[in-house]
């Protein structure tokens, strides 16, 4: 009887040219997203990775220097674009890719795609991701919005219920029938983006990403299948199936359009994160301020770098410094970061009113492209900026020289280059991203259940004709 | 005063309605019968300009409508089987609106309430809003607009399907008094009854062409009945 | 008779939309909506100017601090620290006197976030290379940069359409399903007619709160607006809101021209609406970073680092060279107007304005590629009203890619001359003198010419109303030809 009714139903998709068109379109958009998306993924993957290594190759070759300058001219560590991205890039456009690695700062990371691009990025990425979570919904509304309503107006709807047809055997048929109507289109894109997964992931990770892409796809359902049945339930209740297409449209608008930047709005509030300028200038205080603590309490003096300081002694201020630093440095990165998290967090929270952000978060978590894995990635690049420091001011202690006015003079050779290791990142396992994504599950199978209970008050055994 | 001159319109490949002439003449209530589909109401809009003939001309007053379809439209008064309205709005509200289109002229409440009463809506209807209206209640307002008009010609598409017989009959009246005071009207019905009460002429149609015109005195002696089934089962 | 007819129409068309609550209901959503935006404007853009006065203040007391500190030292009351010392060029023209290059908002930034929520509108410029600091970004969080903001662009770009389809989606097929379109047609009265009555309430009144509302709320508290040249540009903007909404006004009208049901007439307006505001835009960011593709940042990356080794071998001498300080305090002092920069200061200098001259032919190119994307943007942009007033708007308040690209070409400028002030003072051991602190290059900004910004503004405008015209023509010649049945 389902099967029955989702045929017929699917048949009017395909007869009234709804299919054609419209799923035409969104099957062509995705399918360009996933290529043009695996084009920049396989791209940027390349370049990073060779990058990196050629990286690492010239700081072995160094000539002969002063460690301490060899620390100031650094390395750049490039975080690497995980295979995932081809279908959501996530906050890829908004954060950078490679970090600095130089002496005393911890640095930001730079180049943002979004700042070599126009004003027009600011209308969002085109990818498969943003099109499934923007437009499939309203692809579902066009498909559903008269699944009742239209049946009731055109009188069908009493002649199936006078052949006895139970009202809730057609609501699980034209649920059936928006799922293959969506499913239809959707197929070709997770073959395509399946195939581009499977190729780009490293041949170690490629359970770590398989496991992820049947997540990603598991949410995507979860999803879409709330949309389903929402659009279902506010036909069956509309007086009409014009009201029916006006509620569920002001739905989708609210619901991709307003709620998320109002939200973002509200998390700031509630969250509030400093500007450049408040950020800046307080960790330079706070740094200040604790470096002329450790100054005066390791050396007895009362400026940095002073000549009170025997140039014998730089070695060892340096690491002081460098120690001191690194307190100050987590800890106020580490608060803007939890202020980020907990920004998002709340709007993750708010997805059990807005499934769009719920199913936004876990996306980009799956993805790899969330800001949890960005920080795991700056974290990791700061320990290795540490590494290199620590390694460096540690040479510098044991060179340091006997006739305490020398420091500069000494110069280390590429055996010292040596010991700093290559910085091997890794991006974090999917056990680490679903420790925190965890909760975009639940919120969706919640928002699912509430959903189908919705569905069902609205299609009741005795449905108004 | 309503002329259709060999008047032919094609939906298509479809044609609705082929070379048909017909004439009302003021004071003349001309009733249009035919099946569904035999092209009465595409006459009518004929005569509204809704739509264009595809061959032949439609005169009214004299004036050819395609003309000039503004003035011509001054002419006349159209009332359809359902008198539509904004449902929000109370009757005289809706009166008061479609007054002013037709003549250009604000009316006076007193001015409006007379016409309700005389379209036969009682004045404690006539601010309710037009939502809560019956059919016939409908109708009278639509004909309320046909008195402020004072249109020299009334079209009238099945007006009395689905008025009970005391509203169809207060119906006939007015049209009776309409047809005194010299207002050509055009009326398509299924009504075999009323037409034979009310009309001095009747038409049949059958698929696009008139096939049958008759006065009122070919009427004395024929059975309309048997007429009209002759010509449909022909 | 004719002009009578319109006001009929007219009147009764705002009794109906008052009676059925469509134009009280939508107008109070818009008025919130669009009210919300602009103390959202309003708000940011103070905390923004707040920060950079923040910032001037601060870099006046340094000022004030190192010139203080200067006349001890002549006074030989004090023997400065090494890296902070007043009367050295390389501290001075390095962090210690380094100056803000800002970008001031304008008048009507509270209108449009455009791009200020990520590019800063200030940088510290010192004599290290602008690699150093060019990339920085502005504090935000990703998720909320890819969200965008809630300002006045948005309300107008995204949601002034879906305003106008509710309340004109069904503007003709509502009375068509009503029945009341023939009774309507029956009267001496064009549809054409009809509909510029029906279009002519409704657009006067959503467009006058679109306007009205953040119009007067900056008059009211942003007393900058209050000028000539703002109230010009104000007038700008009123015309670039208007011209948009009458482009979504014609688009309905076309909607409402084919005899088709209220149902469809909303689908083919939403369709309409997501083709050429959500998908056009983002299809076209993506075809023009195709057509210019940005240069690689980490072929930027490979070939900084490259640059700078190059430059440390170079001035591998007097890298090795150290600090005398210990040995001889006195060289922390300034002698006969001469203060012996160290080695180590000086090369630093040299491997910065080396990095800065080599690198610079890679940053042209960025340069030349973001201009390249932009021009392409202004030529295609026509495609989709949207993109047209979402650039001009974020232009018109200021926070325009154009403008913050004029302001990085300024920086650099100042930039250039910051490092021509103190290089002979820093490779010549010149010591500052208070003469040299007046002198120091300051950062003036220079604004926009007003009539760069309307010439442009009138491109737009003209292009959005050549749309209109043609949509509007296409919408009225359907009109003509459709029937009321």
């Amino acid at each position: 009887m389902i099967r029955l009714i989702a045929q017929r139903e699917f048949t009017e998709f395909v007869r009234d040219g709804r299919l054609l068109w419209a799923g035409g379109i969104m099957l062509l958009l995705i399918v360009t997203a996933l290529g043009v998306g695996w084009q920049r993924q396989s791209h940027l993957h390349a370049e990073r990775h060779a990058a990196q290594h050629l990286d690492y190759e010239d700081w072995l070759k160094q000539d002969e220097r002063h460690p301490h300058d060899a620390a100031h001219q650094g390395m750049h560590v490039f975080k690497p674009e995980p295979p995932l991205s081809i279908i959501d890039p996530g906050i890829g456009p908004y954060v950078g890719s490679t970090i600095w690695l130089q002496a005393h700062r911890q640095s930001e990371v730079k180049f943002r795609p979004a700042q070599d691009a126009t004003g027009l990025q600011r209308f969002g990425t085109f990818s498969a991701a943003w099109l499934v979570q923007i437009l499939a919904p309203l692809l579902i509304i066009v498909f559903g919005f008269n699944a009742f309503a239209g049946e009731r107006e055109l009188g069908t709807l009493r002649q199936l219920m006078s052949l006895g047809v139970s009202s809730r055997a057609l609501l699980w048929g034209k649920a059936l029938a928006l799922a293959m109507g969506i499913g239809v289109l959707l197929v070709p894109g997770v073959v395509v983006a399946a195939a581009a997964v499977v190729i780009e992931s490293e041949p170690g990770r490629l359970l770590d990403s398989a496991l992820r892409f049947l997540m990603l796809g598991l949410a995507y359902a979860v999803y879409l299948a709330i949309t389903v049945f929402v659009v279902l339930a506010v036909s069956a209740r509309a007086s009409s199936s014009r009201v029916a297409l006006i509620s569920l449209l002001a739905l989708w608008i609210v619901g991709v359009l307003l709620a998320p930047r109002v939200m973002s709005d509200l998390s700031r509030h509630v969250y509030p994160s400093p500007s450049r300028t408040e950020f800046a200038s307080d960790l330079s205080t706070d740094l200040k301020s604790e470096h002329d603590k450790a100054w005066r309490e390791q050396f007895g003096v009362s400026t940095g770098w002073g000549p009170d300081l025997p140039l014998s002694k730089w070695g060892v201020a340096l690491q002081v410094n460098d120690h001191v630093g690194y307190g100050v440095l987590d800890r106020h990165f580490g608060a803007l970061w939890d202020t980020f998290e907990k920004q998002q967090r709340m709007q993750e929270w708010a997805g059990l009113l807005i499934p769009v952000l719920a199913v936004r978060s876990l996306s980009m978590g799956l993805s790899g492209t969330d800001f949890v894995q960005h920080r795991d990635f700056s974290v990791a690049a700061e320990r290795q900026r540490r590494v290199v420091q620590d390694i460096m001011s540690h040479d510098l202690i044991d060179h340091a020289d006997p006739l305490g006015d020398r420091h500069f003079a000494y110069q280390a050779d590429k055996e010292l280059w040596a010991k700093v290791p290559p910085f091997d990142y890794q991006t974090p396992s999917l056990a680490v991203v679903l420790r925190h994504h965890w909760s975009g599950f639940a919120i969706l199978s919640a928002v699912l259940a509430a959903a189908v209970a919705l569905a069902l008050l609205f299609v009741p055994r005795r449905l108004p004709l | 005063m309503l002329e259709a001159l060999n008047v032919s319109k094609d939906f298509g490949a479809n044609r609705a309605l082929d070379k048909v002439t017909l004439r009302v003449k003021p004071g003349e209530i001309y009733c249009l019968l035919g099946a569904n589909g035999a092209g009465k109401t595409t006459l009518i809009n004929l005569f509204l300009d809704f739509i264009e003939p595809t061959s032949g001309e439609v005169r009214i007053n004299g004036r050819k409508v395609a003309d000039d379809p503004l003035s011509t439209k001054r002419d006349i008064a159209y009332i359809p089987e359902q008198v539509m309205l904004y449902g929000v709005l109370s009757g005289i509200e809706n009166l008061k609106y479609f007054a002013a289109l037709a003549t250009g002229e604000r009316h006076s409440r007193e001015q409006l309430l007379a016409l309700l009463t005389e379209a036969g809506l009682p004045e404690a209807a006539a601010d309710g809003r037009v939502s809560t209206y019956s059919k016939g209640m409908r109708q009278k307002v639509g004909i309320a607009i046909a008195l402020a008009k004072n249109a020299k010609a009334l079209l009238l598409d099945e007006p009395t399907s689905g008025l009970d017989p005391k509203a169809a009959s207060e119906f006939s009246q007015l049209l009776a008094k309409a047809r005194d005071r010299g207002v050509a009207v055009l009326t398509t019905t299924h009504d075999l009854f009323h037409a034979k009460q009310t009309g001095t002429r009747i038409g049949i149609m059958k698929q696009g062409r008139l096939v049958a015109d008759l006065s009122s005195q070919d009427l004395s002696h024929t059975d309309l009945e048997t007429l009209y089934l002759q010509h449909m089962a022909a | 008779m004719k002009a009578r007819t319109f006001w009929l129409v007219f009147a009764h068309e705002a009794r109906v939309l008052i009676a059925d609550r469509t134009l009280p209901l939508v107008l109070t959503l818009f008025a919130l909506l669009i009210g919300y935006a602009i103390t959202n404007g309003i708000v940011e853009i103070r905390a923004r100017d707040a920060a950079v006065a923040s910032i001037l203040t601060k870099q006046n007391e340094r000022n004030a601090r190192n010139i203080d500190q200067l006349q001890r030292i002549n006074a030989g009351i004090e023997t400065p620290a090494p890296f902070s010392n007043a009367a050295d060029p390389a501290n001075v023209g390095g962090g210690l006197g380094g100056r803000f290059a800002y970008v001031p908002t304008s008048a009507l930034a509270p209108m449009a976030f455009g791009q200020s929520d990520m590019i800063p509108n200030y940088y510290q410029v010192t004599y290290r290379s602008r690699v150093n600091f060019m990339y920085d970004s502005e504090i935000e969080n990703p998720w909320n940069l890819l969200s965008g903001r809630f300002d006045v662009a948005f309300v107008i770009v995204y949601l002034l359409p879906l305003f106008i389809f509710a309340m004109s989606y069904n503007l003709l097929s509502a009375e068509r399903e009503q029945g009341t379109l023939r009774m309507l047609l029956s009267q001496p009265l064009t549809l054409t007619k009809l509909v510029l009555a029906k279009v002519s309430i409704r657009a006067g009144t959503i467009l006058t709160c679109a306007i009205l509302i953040p119009v007067a709320a900056l008059l009211i508290f942003r007393p900058e607006t209050r000028d000539a040249v703002s109230l010009v540009q104000l007038a700008a903007w009123a015309v670039l809101v208007c011209a948009y909404g009458l482009f979504w006004f014609a688009v309905a009208v076309i909607a409402n021209a084919f005899s088709r049901s209220s149902a469809a007439n909303a689908l083919v307006l939403v369709g309409s609406w997501v083709v050429l505001v959500l998908i056009v835009p983002v299809l076209l960011n993506l075809a023009v970073s195709v057509a210019s593709p940005a240069p690689s940042r980490t072929e930027l990356a490979t070939q900084t680092r490259l640059i700078t080794v190059d430059g440390l071998r170079r001035y591998q001498k007097l890298f090795s060279a150290d600090y005398r300080y210990s040995d001889k305090p006195d060289l922390l002092l300034p002698k006969d107007g001469r203060f012996e920069v160290q080695s180590r200061p000086k090369a630093a200098f040299m491997l910065q304005r080396d990095v800065e001259a080599d690198i610079q032919k890679l940053l042209d190119r960025f340069d030349a590629q973001l201009e390249g994307q932009q021009s392409l943007v202004d030529r295609w942009g026509v495609i989709s009203p949207a993109i047209i007033v979402h650039e001009g708007l974020a232009a018109l308040a200021g926070n325009g890619s154009q403008r913050y690209l004029h302001f990085q070409r300024q920086v650099a400028t100042f930039h250039a001359t910051w490092k021509q002030f103190f290089e002979p003072r820093i490779l010549e051991s010149r010591a500052m003198t208070e003469a040299d602190f007046a002198a120091m290059p300051t950062w003036k900004w220079q604004e926009e010419t007003l009539r760069r910004q309307l010439s442009d503004l009138s491109v737009r405008a003209i292009q959005i109303l050549a749309l209109v015209l043609v949509v509007a023509g296409i919408g009225f010649w359907r009109l003509k030809k459709s029937s009321a049945v």
